[in-house]
């Protein structure tokens, strides 16, 4: 690359780059801000401090009902989504068959699509099967979102998968059981796990496909929206902020997880006694 | 090996058959309603394009015309904005390109709905932007809130990793051997930008515009909490039909716009790209 | 060296594998004796590699039967059968160590990890490898290395016939001849029934008991290196080996032939029988060249246009006279020919040297 020029032109970009992440956190720090005002209605500069929103929440019966909900929602959307998306993964990325273009740009759909059109189109479907929604049936609204994200993230993994391994386990001796225990799906863990994160962290945070198929039910995200819109508390940054918290928790989590599992593995590997 | 046999159409059958009873059968079942007469609430009925013919007439393509708009200005503006830091992701920063990954994925977990309201704490009057320039100069801002700058605001903040992804897919493909001969052959930084980079990336940027563009052609979030409704976006209407109005069928003709122009969109797009070789690379 | 061929271990009877319409394997038929070194030769797509994955049971064969001693082998699982293969890509495990990878097929097997513990060390010592090397990551691994651990792995599932799909092409010229020596070396020690493939002929012929050619899927001719040698079948099996002299020829009278190209006539060694066309095959080493060329049973004049080095050996090439022929003619190093491009050479080889082939 010419010339001396260069080195501003990577400059100006470092620059930027960590201007536009600083800003995409903004929004995320603010709220956490306002969750500590005391005043019921914000604003700023904020001139008391209080953790009573927190005890608030923490107390509130309703917000606990509303955090199971969201749960209970989110464990299932993970569960089912991974096992569908692991074999549509494989279907996806690892074995050459007649649909398969067709196929990949089908599974992808879902995520080109207009989130509350879906959960609309949704609610009039499960009306016309004659099924009331319910926290249940966000689940099968969340999946249908979901799995193909978790597709793709599977899929990733998968073409790095060299097929000659399963190959080569099946000929020394392994049943199809064995392989998939002990080749196929520690392999393909990294991909598995940031899939079931990005589905439980996806599920919980989603707000369109939730609004219109959980009936009577409501989840965090829905209520934080209709309290946003009327009946505000300093409540909704409250539990913005633990929601926030927990999703950046859960994420440094597995991404501190990886790392130490990579650095023992190097450790062992390089001949380094190991006390396990 | 018979084709239904095949361990790959094995596979992809449950997704397959999962998709068609989530994803397939309601969108038919919005397509059907489209023809049904206005404001009922079944499919067994004659019929008649009597709501195709209002969305001209009662004007409902107004929204749509402002979703395309404030769309495409989204996309615009996330093209300029993201392309750099592509570039750097790509090229520059080596092992920190993960870590600037995972920075700016982290947001894209927390519900929209939260990190929207943060825009609104600080856009509000006496909120955190307005508060700042009180104490540094003394007068407030005029609201910042409620008009359509903060709608398209709202639109590029949330979409930004949707874009920013594509692009650094699509310039990772752009081997850096191809511009270094194109330099050694007498081409300007700009021709090698037109001639090389741009075209070997444009999958990339495609897909990046695309999927923006759709999104947020379809969003709503923004406009609400953002706008403040101060202009009505297609999905808003398409929710009202649905909810407010309870006219069924109104809402799925405008539904099926919103699908059909998308979908024409994808369709375009899914042919010209070829996409193994850009999830390979990602 | 083993007896080849004393008791078939393995038997193909009529192997034929198709896809859709494209014949990959066709009518493929040959025995494998216990304890041989075995290896079929091709160039790509000639078949091979379809061939040894329907032994190992990867792929179903369309027709035909693989019995190993006797048994019919065509609808046993792959992780059934007691054979064994070493990868192309080695597809040592990258989420193990070198220690697992090598126990794994002792591990599906039922065995304590004593005794696993205990094997794997004995590979590790077999195959040359330091017994520090158990906890070592794959990756860490150098070339060599790796293929040392495939083929402990393999060993270790103590399989009857052990299958090798061209584990070595990968690697440099010197690697290369190491492990080639080192093989050979493996298969003696261990006794065991190695059937290899390969594209290089010059690979087989170092570690092979017998060889077997393949071409457009069939078997072309199976035998010792020294037969296939000396006596190739035809001319495609002829050429693989190397460069050689080809002519094509008619019948002539009593032990000669005659060149359809330039009418010119070649002694052979013996009367070639019901021969009537075909082509003479005269290898680069068998001609000589200038005072060397003198008295010998044929001769062909020419200029001399070329010289290689290639080592420990020279090449010459001469232009026909008659018909523009190129010659190709090889000698030791020791004896350089002293002649100046231009200069009109006789090269000349003795009757018997020379090989007839049909086709």
């Amino acid at each position: 690359m010419p010339g001396a020029r260069f080195g501003l032109v990577r400059r100006l970009i470092v620059i930027w780059t960590v201007a536009v992440i600083a800003f995409l956190y903004i929004p995320m720090v603010s709220v956490v801000l306002a969750s500590f005002a005391k005043k019921r209605y914000f604003s700023f500069p904020v001139k008391a401090w209080d953790t009573r929103w927190y005890e608030k929440v923490f107390n509130s019966l309703s917000v606990r009902e509303l955090v199971v909900t969201s749960l209970d929602v989110a464990v299932l959307v993970t569960v089912f989504s991974v096992i569908l998306a692991f074999l549509g993964a494989l279907a996806f990325a690892r074995y050459d068959w007649k649909g398969r273009k067709l196929y990949q740009k089908i599974v992808l759909l879902p995520i080109f699509f207009p989130q509350a059109v879906l959960g609309l189109a949704l609610l009039l479907w499960f009306s016309a099967l004659g099924i009331t929604t319910s926290w249940q049936t966000a689940v099968f609204a969340h999946m249908v979102w979901i799995v193909p994200i978790v597709t793709l993230i599977i899929s990733i993994q998968v073409y790095g998968f060299d097929p000659a391994l399963e190959e080569a386990a099946r000929d020394l001796g392994a049943s199809r059981w064995q392989v998939l225990r002990e080749i196929t799906l520690p392999i393909l863990s990294p991909g598995l796990i940031s899939g079931s994160v990005f589905a439980f962290l996806l599920s919980w945070g989603n707000f369109p496909l939730s609004l219109f198929s959980t009936g009577a039910d409501q989840t965090v995200p829905e209520w934080l929206y209709a309290k946003m819109v009327m009946g505000y508390t300093p409540m909704v940054p409250t539990l913005g902020s633990l929601t926030m918290g927990g999703a950046v928790i859960v994420v440094l989590a597995v991404y501190v997880a990886f790392l130490l599992r990579r650095w023992r593995h190097n450790r062992a590997m390089a001949g380094v006694a190991f006390d396990d | 090996m018979k084709a239904w046999r095949e361990p790959g159409f094995l596979v992809a059958a449950p997704v397959m058959l999962f998709l068609l009873i989530g994803f397939a059968g309601p969108l038919l079942m919005v397509f059907g309603y489209s023809f049904m007469p206005p404001r009922t609430f079944s499919l067994a009925q004659v019929p008649t394009l009597a709501n195709f013919v209002s969305v001209i007439t009662d004007s409902f393509y107004i929204s749509f015309l402002w979703s395309v708009g404030l769309a495409s200005v989204t996309v615009a503006l996330l093209l300029l904005i993201c392309y750099p830091i592509a570039y750097g992701m790509a090229k520059l920063f080596g092992k920190w390109a993960n870590l600037v990954t995972v920075l700016i994925a982290i947001p894209l977990l927390v519900s929209e709905n939260i990190r929207l309201f943060g825009w609104v704490l600080v856009l509000l009057k006496g909120g955190i932007l307005d508060g700042t320039v009180k104490m540094l100069f003394g007068t407030g801002l005029p609201s910042l809130l409620y008009t359509v700058p903060s709608i398209v605001f709202g639109l590029v903040y949330v979409y930004l990793p949707f874009m920013l992804f594509p692009l650094v897919i699509g310039l990772s493909l752009v081997p850096d051997s191809l511009k270094e001969a194109a330099y050694d052959l007498g081409a300007s930084r700009l021709e090698v930008f037109r001639e090389v980079e741009l075209p070997l990336a444009m999958p990339g940027i495609l897909i990046g515009c695309m999927l923006t563009f759709i999104l947020a052609l379809g969003s709503l979030a923004e406009s609400k909490i953002l706008g403040g409704q101060v202009i009505i976006m297609i999905a808003d209407d398409i929710e009202s039909a649905f909810t407010y109005a309870q006219d069924w069928p109104k809402g799925s003709v405008l539904s099926v716009m919103l699908i059909l122009f998308s979908g024409g969109l994808v369709y375009y797009l899914f042919r010209r790209v070829d996409l193994d070789r850009l999830i390979r690379r990602g | 060296m083993t007896e080849a061929g004393a008791t078939p271990i393995l038997e193909l009877k009529n192997m034929v594998k198709k896809f859709g319409d494209f014949v990959a394997v066709n009518g493929v038929s040959l025995e494998i004796g216990d304890g041989e070194f075995f290896t079929i030769v091709g160039p790509s797509g000639s078949g091979k590699t379809t061939m040894i994955r329907m032994l190992v049971g990867m792929d179903a064969p369309t027709g035909g039967d693989i019995l190993l001693r006797g048994e019919r082998l065509n609808d046993v699982p792959a992780n059934r059968r007691p054979t064994c293969m070493v990868f192309q890509s080695l597809a040592l495990f990258p989420h193990k160590s070198v220690g697992e990878n090598i126990e794994f097929p002792m591990k599906i097997a039922g065995a304590d990890p004593a005794t696993r513990r205990r094997r794997a060390d004995e590979l590790l010592d077999q195959l040359r490898l330091p017994r520090d090397y158990y906890t070592k990551g794959v990756d860490q691994c150098s070339g060599g290395e790796r293929q040392r651990v495939a083929l402990a792995r393999a060993l270790a599932f103590d399989p009857q016939i052990l299958f090798f799909d061209e584990p070595l092409a990968s690697l440099d010229f010197r690697l290369r001849k190491t492990l080639e020596k080192e093989l050979k070396d493996i298969h003696r020690e261990t006794g065991k029934t190695f059937v290899y493939i390969t594209h290089s002929l010059e690979e087989a012929m170092v570690m092979s008991d017998r060889i077997g050619i393949m071409h457009h899927g069939e078997m072309i001719q199976i035998g010792t290196p020294h037969e296939i040698y000396n006596r190739p079948r035809n001319k495609f099996v002829a050429q693989f080996m190397g460069e050689v002299n080809i002519r094509p020829v008619t019948r002539g009278d009593a032990a000669m032939v005659r060149s359809t190209d330039d009418e010119q006539t070649y002694r052979l060694g013996r009367d070639p029988g019901d021969f009537e066309t075909g082509f003479l095959i005269i290898r680069p080493e068998v001609v000589k060249i200038g005072a060397a060329a003198q008295g010998l049973d044929n001769q062909v004049s020419g200029t001399l246009f070329n010289d290689y080095s290639l080592g420990s050996r020279l090449q010459y090439q001469v232009r026909s006279l008659s018909d523009g022929y190129q010659w190709l003619i090889e000698k030791l190093q020791d004896e350089p020919f002293e002649g100046r491009f231009g200069d009109e050479v006789v090269i000349g080889w003795r009757a018997e040297d020379s090989i007839l082939v049909r086709e």
